[in-house]
C-alpha cells in the first residue's frame, strides 16, 4: 500500500545522497571501480569508457546533485587523460548552484578545464559578476571560494567590472577575505592595468595591514608584478626596505629580495643602499633559502659589478659551502649561481679550479652538466689536460661497461650512473670549446690536442648528432688553417681519420672538412694515387661531402702529379681513368652544385687523357703547367667570420658602363685582323687556358664576358689579351656572387678602380680601404712576430689570427638583434584574447597622466573608446622594453670584453690596430661580438 | 613569488594522483609533460638532486612515501629552495588535515587535496600561504559549512 504522503523512491533517492547514500555510481565507487582493475589494462579501459558514458548522462540530469556527482568524477578521470572540456556548460551550471558544496565542486572543475574556452569564459564572466557582488556582509566563505576560482577565469572585460568590488573588499573586517582579494586583483591587475594606477595608493596600502598573511600577499602581488613591469614600484622602495629590517619572517624576506632583485634591474641607484643590507643578511640568517636567494638578488639585481671583488668573494664563499655539502640540491643550485657570477667576470671564479673539478665528478649528471659550463671560466693552459682527460674518461668509462658505468663517491659505495647521450654530446662541445677559447690560448700542445680530437672523432660517432661532427670538423680545418707548424701532423691525423670507415659514415661532416684539408695542403701527401682511390671508392656520400670530394681530388691529382717529379705515366694514367669514372657516375647528381663541378672536372681530366694518349714519355703540358696554376695562387688565410659579409655590403658596383666603346671594340678588332696570322699559334694554346680558368670558376655567369671572348679572342694579340684578362678578372671580382664562391682572399686584389667605395656614405671609407691592401699585411705580420715572441717563452705553437677588416659601416653587422622577435611576441599579446597568463601589464606605461584616464572613468563602460586608445599606446611604449633588453646586452658584451682582455692583452692590442679602433663606431660591440662567435666558423670564408 | 606552471603528483606506479596546471596548456601537451616528467622522476636515484632542467623550464620535485610531488618553474626567476619549501607545507597541510595522510587519503579525498592546494597556492600558483593554521582554518570551516548546508537539505 502506497500512502500518498510516502515518499516516492526518487524522493528517498534524493534525500539520503547528501548523507553520502548513491544509487548512481560515487567517486568512490568510481576509484574502487579503477583500483580493483589492477594492472588489467584492457579491463580498465573498458570500465572507464563504462563510466565516462554513465557521466555523460548523469550531467544531463536536472538533478544539481547529480550533476555534481558526475562533474567531480570527470575531474577525477582528467587526471586519467579524458579530456572533458565538453562538459563544460554542465560545470558551468554546477558553479551557479547557490549551495556552497555545489560551488566549490563547480569552481574546482572550472579552474581545471576552463583555462582556453573564450566561449564559456564569456558566459562565467556574468556569474562571477553575480558572486562577487559585495555589500558588506556576504559569505566569507562562499566569497572564498568564488575569488580563488577567479583568477583562472578573470578576463578585460570582467576585470574592469569587478575591480570596484575587490577593492572594496580590501576594507572588509576579515583577514581572509582581504588576503583573497589581494591576491584576486593580481589577476585583474595583469588584465586591467588602469585599475593598479588609478587605486596605487590603496592597494599599496596593504603593505601595511596588521594582519601577516595580507602583508605576505600583497608584497607577494607586488612582487609578481614587478616581474612585468617594475617601473610603478620603484617609488616604494624606502617603504619595501624598511620592512626588510623589521620582518622576521623568511617568506617575506624572500619575496622582499626577490622584488628587490626586479626593481634595482630597472632602478641602479637602489644597489648602493641594498647591498650592504643584503649582505648584512647572508651573514645573521641561518636560512639556505634566504642565502641562496640574497645571492641569487645581487646576482640578478645587476649589483655585482665586475670590479667589486670583495662582494663576489662572500657570495663564492656561500656558494663554495652549498657545494660541499651533502644536499645534491645545494651543489645544484650553487653550480647555477657560480656560472652566473662567472659570467660577470671570469676572474671571480678562476681560483675555484679544484671545486669545479671535483663537481665534474658528481654523482648526478645534471649537476656536471651544469659544471662544464663552468669550464670555460676555469681553465687555463696548466689544468686543461687533466680536464680533458677527467671528461674523456666518462666517455670511455661508458663505453666499456656499456649503460652502466661504475663511479666511485669518496665515501660512499659504488654508483651506477647512466650517462644519457645528451651528456656526451655537452661534453664533447665543452672540451672544444674550451680549447679553442681565446684563438687556442690554453693549448700547451698541439700534438696533444690532435690526438685529442681524433679520440672525440672516434667516441663521438655513435652519438648521432650532426652538430657535434660539425664542430669537430671545424676545430680540424682551423687547426689546419691556424697552425702552419702542425699541418704535417694534421694532416696524418686527417688522413688516418678518412680511412676510417665508420666515421666516415657516422659523421659526414668531420669527412667533409678532412677532404677539404687534404685538398688545401696535399703537398705533404707522397702518394696522393692511394688517397684518391680512397676518396673516391667511398660510396653514398652526402652531396655536400662530394661536392668538397670532386674539388679535392682535382688538388690532390695536380699536387700529386707535379711535386714528386717522376710519377710513372702509367700510375697517372691509370688514376685519370679512376678520376673520370668518379666524376661520370656524379655527372647525373641530384645535386646541383655537385653535378656542375663534377661535369667541369669530368671535361678537364678528359682532355688530360686525351692528351696522355699522344705522348707516353712525359706528362703533358696540360697536368705539368696549366693543372697547377688553377689553384694555390694566393697564401690561405684564415678570416675573421663576418668579414666577407661586411665588404660584400659595402661595395658599390658598376655594372652599367662598358669596358670599351663600341668604337674602340672596333678598332681593336681591325687593328687584331691584321695581326692574325702571326698571332694565331700562340692565342690557341692562351685560349685553352682561359677556358680552363673559366671551369674553374664555377660561379662565374660570365656571359657577358664570353660574348665578348667569343667574338673576339682569337684575334686578339697578346697584349690586349692581358688588358682583357685583367678586365675579366675584375668582372669577376665586381660579380657579388663571384665573391662568394670557393675563392682565395680577394682582399689582395683590391687595387681594382671599379669597386667604389661609397665615400660619401661613410667617411671611414677612403682610409679602410688603403687599411686593407697594406695594413692586412702589416697586421699579419706584427702578429707573426709576438707570436713568435710568446713562441720562445711558452713554447707554443703559432696561431694565426682571423684577420678582417675594419669596422666599415655600422648597421651590416647590427641586423641580427632579437627585436623582430620582440616586436612579434608584443604584437601576439594584444591581438590573442585572454588566455591565461596573458597580460597587458608588460606594455602598461605608468607615466600617462591619470586625468586621462579619469576622464574614461567618469564615463563608465561608455569610455571603452579611450581605453581602446590607451590600449594601443600601451603597444606603444613596449618598445621601451625593448631598449631595456638591449641595455643588458650590451653589459654582457663589455663583460665579454674584459674578459678576453685578461686573457690576451696582447691580441687585443693587435684586434684594434687591425680594426682601426671600431669603438668609434655607433656600435662598438659589434667587432667584439664577431671576435666571439668567429672562433668556429672563421676558415669558412678563407675557403 | 614561486610562478609554479604546474603541479603534479605521481605515484610510485608512475600514475597521476593529481594535477593542477596554473598555465595553459592543451590536453595533449599537459599529458605528454606528466608521462615524460613520470618517467624522469621515477629514474632518478635518491642520491641525485631534486631538481632537473626539462623543456624551456626547471622541474623540482620531491618524493614522499610513494608519492612524488612534481612542480613546474619558470627557470630564471624562480628559488627551487623554496618551491621545495612550498612542497614540504602542502604535504604538511595535508598531513595535518587528514591525520597521517597516505596515498588511499589522495585518492579518495582528491577535492580535499585540491581545496587545500588551492588554500596552499594561490592564484595560479604565484603565491604560497605560509601558515599551516590559516590553510587548515579555512578548509575546515568550508567543510563544516559544506556538512551544515547538507543537513540543511536533508532536514527541509
Amino acid at each position: 500500500m502506497t500512502s500518498l504522503y510516502a515518499p516516492s523512491a526518487d524522493d528517498v533517492m534524493r534525500r539520503l545522497r547528501p548523507f553520502g547514500l548513491f544509487f548512481e555510481k560515487s567517486l568512490k565507487d568510481l576509484i574502487k571501480g579503477i583500483r580493483s582493475c589492477g594492472e588489467n589494462s584492457e579491463e580498465l579501459e573498458r570500465f572507464l569508457s563504462k563510466t565516462l558514458s554513465e557521466c555523460r548522462q548523469e550531467v544531463e540530469s536536472p538533478d544539481l546533485d547529480l550533476k555534481t556527482n558526475a562533474v567531480v568524477k570527470l575531474t577525477y578521470l582528467e587526471m586519467y587523460g579524458f579530456d572533458m572540456s565538453w562538459a563544460n556548460f554542465y560545470i558551468l551550471e554546477v558553479m551557479s548552484s547557490n549551495r556552497l558544496q555545489h560551488k566549490r565542486v563547480g569552481y574546482l572543475a572550472a579552474s581545471q578545464s576552463f583555462h582556453k574556452d573564450p566561449d564559456i569564459l564569456m558566459l562565467a564572466t556574468n556569474l562571477l559578476k553575480k558572486d562577487l557582488k559585495y555589500d558588506g556582509n556576504n559569505d566569507v566563505l562562499k566569497m572564498g571560494v568564488t575569488l580563488s576560482g577567479l583568477s583562472t577565469m578573470v578576463t578585460a572585460p570582467l576585470a574592469r567590472d569587478i575591480c570596484g568590488d575587490l577593492f572594496s573588499m580590501l576594507g572588509s573586517s576579515k583577514p581572509y577575505i582581504r588576503k583573497k582579494a589581494i591576491s584576486a586583483l593580481f589577476k585583474v591587475f595583469l588584465q586591467y592595468p588602469e585599475a593598479l594606477r588609478d587605486n596605487f595608493d590603496k592597494f599599496v596600502a596593504k603593505l601595511e595591514d596588521e594582519d601577516m598573511s595580507v602583508v605576505s600577499a600583497t608584497v607577494s602581488v607586488i612582487c609578481e608584478l614587478s616581474k612585468k613591469n617594475p617601473h610603478p614600484f620603484v617609488q616604494l622602495s624606502p617603504l619595501l626596505y624598511e620592512t626588510l629590517f623589521t620582518i622576521d619572517n623568511n617568506w617575506i624576506i624572500i619575496r622582499l629580495l626577490k622584488l628587490f632583485t626586479n626593481l634595482s634591474q630597472v632602478e641602479p641607484k637602489l644597489r648602493v643602499k641594498v647591498l650592504p643590507k643584503i649582505l648584512e643578511l647572508m651573514e645573521v640568517t641561518s636560512a639556505t633559502s634566504v642565502i641562496y636567494e640574497s645571492i641569487n638578488c645581487i646576482v640578478k639585481g645587476h649589483m655585482l659589478e665586475p670590479d667589486d671583488y670583495d662582494t663576489a668573494l662572500s657570495c663564492l664563499e656561500e656558494l663554495t659551502k652549498f657545494c660541499n655539502s651533502n644536499d645534491p640540491n645545494l651543489r645544484y643550485i650553487s653550480v647555477v649561481l657560480f656560472y652566473k657570477i662567472g659570467k660577470i667576470n671570469t676572474s671571480f671564479i678562476s681560483e675555484f679550479n679544484t671545486l669545479v673539478i671535483r663537481l665534474l665528478k658528481d654523482v648526478d649528471i645534471s649537476i656536471r652538466s651544469r659544471a662544464l659550463e663552468l669550464l670555460e671560466g676555469i681553465t687555463d693552459d696548466e689544468n686543461i689536460a687533466q680536464i680533458v682527460q677527467i671528461l674523456v674518461k666518462q666517455f670511455a668509462d661508458k663505453d666499456v661497461v656499456l649503460a652502466n658505468k661504475l663511479f666511485k663517491q669518496t665515501r660512499q659505495e659504488n654508483i651506477e650512473i647512466e650517462v644519457p647521450n645528451s651528456y656526451k654530446i655537452k661534453m664533447v662541445s665543452t672540451i672544444l670549446r674550451i680549447c679553442s677559447l681565446n684563438n687556442y690560448a690554453n693549448v700547451p700542445d698541439f700534438d696533444w690536442y690532435l690526438a685529442v680530437l681524433s679520440d672525440l672523432c672516434v667516441i663521438s660517432q655513435d652519438l648521432n648528432d650532426e652538430a657535434i661532427g660539425l664542430q669537430l670538423g671545424a676545430e680540424l680545418r682551423n687547426i689546419m688553417v691556424k697552425v702552419p707548424s702542425m699541418r704535417e701532423t694534421c694532416i696524418s691525423t686527417i688522413v688516418g681519420l678518412v680511412s676510417n670507415n665508420d666515421i666516415c659514415r657516422q659523421l659526414p661532416m668531420v669527412l667533409k672538412e678532412c677532404l677539404w684539408c687534404i685538398g688545401e695542403y696535399p703537398s705533404s701527401i707522397s702518394n696522393g694515387d692511394d688517397i684518391i682511390k680512397l676518396i673516391t671508392r667511398q660510396r653514398r656520400l652526402t652531396p655536400e661531402v662530394q661536392q668538397i670530394a670532386a674539388q679535392a681530388l682535382i688538388k690532390i691529382f695536380s699536387s700529386w702529379c707535379n711535386t714528386n717529379g717522376n710519377v710513372p705515366i702509367n700510375d697517372v694514367k691509370h688514376t685519370i681513368q679512376e678520376l673520370i669514372s668518379f666524376f661520370e657516375s656524379l655527372s647525373s647528381s641530384k645535386s646541383f652544385e655537385v653535378q656542375e663541378r663534377c661535369v667541369e672536372f669530368l671535361e678537364f681530366f678528359k682532355l688530360c687523357a686525351e692528351s696522355l694518349e699522344q705522348n707516353d714519355e712525359e706528362l703533358p703540358l696540360l697536368i705539368t703547367e696549366v693543372l697547377p696554376s688553377f689553384f694555390n695562387a694566393y697564401e690561405l688565410n684564415p678570416i675573421l667570420h663576418g668579414t666577407l659579409k661586411k665588404v660584400q655590403n659595402s661595395l658599390s658596383i658598376d655594372l652599367e658602363t662598358p669596358f670599351l666603346s663600341e668604337d674602340e671594340v672596333k678598332n681593336l678588332l681591325e687593328e687584331e685582323s691584321s695581326k692574325h696570322e702571326a698571332e694565331s699559334m700562340l692565342a690557341s694554346d692562351l685560349d685553352m687556358d682561359d677556358e680552363f680558368e673559366e671551369d674553374d670558376a664555377i660561379e662565374n655567369p660570365a656571359h657577358e664576358d664570353k660574348l665578348l671572348g667569343d667574338r673576339s679572342r682569337d684575334d686578339l694579340a697578346e697584349e690586349e689579351r692581358r688588358v682583357l684578362e685583367e678586365e675579366r678578372r675584375k668582372e669577376k671580382l665586381t660579380n657579388p656572387f663571384y665573391l662568394e664562391g670557393d675563392y682565395e682572399d680577394f682582399a689582395a686584389k683590391r687595387e681594382n678602380p671599379l669597386i667604389d667605395f661609397n665615400d660619401n656614405q661613410d667617411q671611414n671609407y677612403p682610409e679602410s680601404s688603403s687599411l686593407i691592401a697594406g695594413e692586412l699585411k702589416h697586421v699579419s705580420e706584427t702578429s707573426k712576430k709576438t707570436k713568435k715572441e710568446r713562441k720562445k717563452k711558452k713554447k707554443k705553437a703559432e696561431v694565426l689570427i682571423d684577420e678582417g677588416v675594419p669596422e666599415i659601416t655600422s648597421d651590416v653587422a647590427a641586423i641580427p638583434e632579437p627585436q623582430p622577435a620582440k616586436s612579434i611576441s608584443s604584437s601576439k599579446n594584444s591581438s590573442r584574447i585572454n588566455l591565461k597568463m596573458q597580460t597587458k601589464l608588460e606594455s602598461f606605461n605608468f607615466d600617462q597622466p591619470q586625468k586621462y584616464v579619469e576622464d574614461s572613468g567618469a564615463a563608465g563602460t561608455e569610455g571603452q573608446q579611450e581605453i581602446d586608445q590607451l590600449r594601443a599606446k600601451f603597444a606603444e611604449s613596449s618598445l621601451g622594453q625593448d631598449m631595456d633588453e638591449e641595455v643588458v646586452i650590451v653589459k654582457r658584451k663589455k663583460k665579454k670584453r674584459s674578459k678576453d682582455k685578461k686573457h690576451s692583452k696582447k691580441k687585443d692590442v693587435e684586434h684594434h690596430s687591425a680594426h682601426g679602433e671600431p669603438a668609434k663606431c655607433d656600435s662598438g660591440q659589434n667587432p667584439q661580438a664577431e671576435n666571439a662567435s668567429a672562433h668556429d666558423q672563421t676558415a669558412h670564408e678563407s675557403l | 613569488m614561486t610562478q609554479i606552471k604546474y603541479m603534479l603528483l605521481v605515484s610510485r606506479q608512475g600514475k597521476v594522483r593529481l594535477m593542477r596546471w596554473y598555465s595553459a596548456y592543451d590536453s595533449k601537451g599537459k599529458s605528454k609533460i606528466s608521462r615524460e616528467l613520470a618517467t624522469m622522476v621515477l629514474a632518478r636515484k635518491a642520491k641525485m638532486c631534486n631538481i632537473l632542467e626539462y623543456q624551456d623550464h626547471k622541474v623540482v620535485y620531491k618524493r614522499y612515501a610513494s608519492l612524488y610531488f612534481i612542480c613546474g618553474i619558470s627557470s630564471d626567476s624562480d628559488n627551487e629552495l623554496l618551491t621545495l619549501e612550498v612542497i614540504h607545507r602542502y604535504v604538511e597541510a595535508m598531513d595535518s588535515y587528514f591525520n597521517n595522510v597516505c596515498e588511499l587519503d589522495i585518492i579518495f579525498n582528491f577535492t580535499k587535496a585540491y581545496e587545500i592546494l588551492n588554500e596552499v597556492l594561490v592564484c595560479d600558483g604565484s603565491m604560497t600561504e605560509t601558515s599551516k593554521q590559516a590553510i587548515l582554518r579555512s578548509v575546515m570551516t568550508m567543510d563544516s559549512l559544506e556538512t551544515s548546508d547538507s543537513l540543511d537539505q536533508v532536514l527541509s
